[in-house]
Order: C-alpha cells, then sequence, then structure tokens
C-alpha cells in the first residue's frame, strides 16, 4: 500500500544521492589537487630546518651582508603562499561539506515531518530497486559525517600552520595524509552502487 | 626592436612618443630589453637549479657511499670489486654537471652584462638631457610621469639585485660541488632558487617601467 508521504521523500533522497555523488567527486578533486601543495610545504620546512642548523657565519656566505635575514623573508614569502593556496582548497572542501549537509538536513527534515504516517513496516521495507527508507537514511546520515568531520580535521590541521613553528610544518605533511580514510570513502561508493537503480526509477 | 617585447598595443603614449624625440625611443627599448633580460634570467635560474640539485644529490649520495666504503674496508681486507668502478663512474657525472652549472653561470654573467650596458646607456640619455635643457632636465616628462632620472634610478636599483644575485650564484657554483653537510647544501640550493637579493620589488619595478613607456597598456 501506497503512502503520500513516500514519494516526495523517495524524491528528496533521489537528489541527496545525486549531490552526494557530484559532491564525492569534487571533493576527491579537491585533495587530488592539495597533494604537490603538501609536498611544497614539506620542501619548505626542510629549507626552513637547513637553515637553522647552519651558522652562516662559519661558512663562504659569510660575505653577503643581511643573506640570513633576506632567505628567510623569501622562504616566508614562499610558505605564505603555498598557505594561501591550501587555504583555497580549504573553501571548496567546505563548500562540499555544506551541500551534503545542507541536502541531508533537508532529507531528515522532510522525513521528521512525515514520520508519524510511516509505520516501522515502511520504513524497513525494502524492494528489488529500493533500498529501505531506513537504510537510506542511514547511509546519508554516514556520509554527512564522513564529510563534516574530514573538513573539520582538516580545517584544524591548516589553521594551526604558522610559518614560524617549524615542527608543525614539518610534520604537516604527514599528519594531512593519516586523515585520509579510505574505508569510509569506500563505503560511501558502496551506498551509491546499492542506490543506483533507485536514482534511476522514478 | 618592437617585436621583442611582444605585447605592446597602439596608445595614444606610444604614437607620441615615438614621433617626438630618440630618447623616449631608446628608453623605450630598454625597457623591452630589461623586460627580456629578466626572462632570460629565470629560465637560466631555473635550469641552474635543477643542476645544482643534481650536484647536490650526488655529492650526498656519493659521502655515503664513501662511508659505506670505509666500513667494508675495516670489516674485511679484500675490497669490494664493484665499488672503485661506481666510484669513477659518479665522478664523471660529478664532473659533468659542474661543467653545465659553470656554462648556467656563464650565461647569467653575459645577461649582468648586458644589464649593465642598458644602465649605461640610460646614463647617457641622461646626460644628452641635462645637456639640451640643464640640470633639471626636460620640462614634460616624455611618457606619463617619471622624469628622466627616474629611469636611470630604475635601472641602477635592478642592475644592482642582478649583480649581487650574480655573485652569489658564483659563490654556489664554487662550493656546492665540494660541501659534505647535506644541511649547507640545502641552504646553497634555497639561496640559488629563492634568489634572496631580488626582492618582489624588483618585478613591480620592471612592471613599472612597462607600464611607463606604454610596453604594458595603462
Amino acid at each position: 500500500m501506497s503512502k503520500p508521504a513516500l514519494l516526495p521523500l523517495h524524491q528528496a533522497l533521489r537528489k541527496s544521492f545525486q549531490c552526494l555523488e557530484n559532491n564525492q567527486k569534487v571533493w576527491s578533486s579537491v585533495l587530488v589537487e592539495c597533494s604537490p601543495l603538501m609536498v611544497s610545504l614539506g620542501n619548505l620546512a626542510e629549507q626552513w630546518r637547513a637553515l637553522s642548523n647552519v651558522q652562516l657565519s662559519n661558512t663562504p656566505l659569510r660575505d653577503f651582508p643581511d643573506l640570513e635575514e633576506r632567505l628567510r623573508f623569501k622562504l616566508l614569502q614562499a610558505t605564505d603562499t603555498v598557505l594561501g593556496k591550501l587555504n583555497e582548497k580549504m573553501s571548496s572542501l567546505q563548500s562540499v561539506r555544506d551541500s551534503i549537509s545542507n541536502q541531508v538536513s533537508a532529507v531528515f527534515q522532510l522525513y521528521e515531518q512525515n514520520s508519524d504516517s510511516l509505520d516501522l513496516l515502511t520504513v524497513t521495507e525494502r524492494s528489488a530497486t529500493a533500498p529501505s527508507l531506513s537504510d537510506m537514511l542511514e547511509w546519508l546520515q554516514d556520509a554527512e559525517r564522513h564529510y563534516r568531520q574530514q573538513f573539520l580535521r582538516r580545517k584544524t590541521l591548516l589553521q594551526a600552520l604558522r610559518a614560524d613553528d617549524l615542527s608543525l610544518l614539518e610534520s604537516a605533511p604527514e599528519r594531512w595524509k593519516s586523515l585520509e580514510s579510505p574505508s569510509a570513502e569506500d563505503g560511501i561508493t558502496d551506498t551509491l552502487c546499492k542506490v543506483s537503480l533507485f536514482i534511476e526509477s522514478q | 626592436m618592437e617585436g621583442q617585447s611582444g605585447d605592446i598595443t597602439v596608445t595614444s603614449a606610444n604614437r607620441k612618443c615615438s614621433a617626438v624625440t630618440g630618447s623616449a625611443r631608446k628608453i623605450k627599448d630598454n625597457a623591452a630589453d630589461w623586460h627580456n633580460l629578466m626572462m632570460r634570467w629565470e629560465k637560466l635560474n631555473e635550469e641552474g637549479f635543477n643542476v645544482a640539485g643534481n650536484i647536490v644529490n650526488m655529492r650526498l649520495t656519493r659521502s655515503q657511499s664513501d662511508q659505506l666504503l670505509l666500513v667494508d674496508e675495516s670489516s674485511s681486507p679484500s675490497s669490494p670489486s664493484s665499488a672503485p668502478s661506481q666510484q669513477t663512474g659518479g665522478a664523471a657525472e660529478l664532473q659533468d654537471e659542474c661543467c653545465k652549472l659553470q656554462d648556467v653561470v656563464d650565461k647569467m654573467v653575459a645577461v649582468v652584462t648586458k644589464m649593465e650596458r642598458l644602465v649605461t646607456s640610460q646614463r647617457g640619455v641622461q646626460d644628452l638631457e641635462e645637456f639640451q635643457f640643464g640640470p633639471e632636465g626636460r620640462k614634460f616628462p616624455l611618457f606619463h610621469s617619471w622624469n628622466t632620472k627616474h629611469f636611470e634610478e630604475s635601472s641602477r636599483v635592478l642592475l644592482e639585485s642582478f649583480r649581487q644575485e650574480l655573485k652569489l650564484k658564483q659563490l654556489i657554483l664554487q662550493e656546492v660541488a665540494h660541501t659534505a653537510t647535506s644541511d649547507l647544501c640545502m641552504v646553497y640550493l634555497s639561496c640559488w632558487l629563492h634568489q634572496p637579493f631580488t626582492p618582489p620589488q624588483t618585478r613591480l619595478t620592471l612592471e613599472a617601467l612597462l607600464l611607463e613607456t606604454g610596453h604594458r597598456p595603462l
């Protein structure tokens, strides 16, 4: 027996999964763009470290007045440039998070509004072409949480970076890499697979 | 000469200047030359950085394998067979890279020499103007707002930066193949790459020069 609440809910779910699919791609490509920037950051950290380990007055470079100051300035400039570009990438990631969060909260709002007319049986009923409502809502919630947490962690990492905190800069590339969560990403890909028939059907 | 700068559009400044005097022509050509020389310098800088990087890598690997060789020799009287030939092979490659770097620095010397000529030429224009118009120079600027002295000053500032930079690169060329510590090698590479003596103003000065002489549209 069809419930009137189901149709709009299904529409909203389809829209959400489409949004998820598009945004997953954007997220991945932005992260790929971040990789060379992280490599640059690591290189710059190495250069800072080397400069701090060397006493220029003990080297042939002593003949150049204010060389150290000038080099530091240039390194600072280069570091700021890379950090600036990383911040731009963060904006893109934020857009992804916002899109998904907005879409998912809209779906949940719709569900809440209609939850009275949707009994347990309806909510857990699955068909050949459609997973159950409860499953789909759960998957969306998981995906939203994943991107929300990922964004927060990455943003926090970058916010803390300063050109004058060398150890933070040095550890940044590794810490960035450790934030990767392939299992969660695979989970989302799986989800999209499971709902592919559902999305296509009307 | 016009072709070299590449992106000249005909503006009122252009038209006015090429009709007026030979000095304006000369200054405008000098500005185009500055641009081209600085482009050439950037290319050489990049090329040199790659070569210097190779030298450092070879040098550091070599000093590492030198240490390994010492350990081997001390532990067993029979010397390893392959190591010596690896050593000499490495030395030839290192020599090659050093020659390449020398080549780059020689070309940079040529660039700076041309820059010196530009400053001399600018000095000539300045002297001529003082002769024609007295110590105050001409009343109306040749282009938009710079008086002729300004051109000379800008050129001298640019030249000084590049001269210092060249001295630094010559030092790096001398030292980089003989430096044993990786930290100092890294500092040499940083110095080469980041060009501490050419501050961002240098790029801005060039842009201002190109704007003033009409090579870049206002």
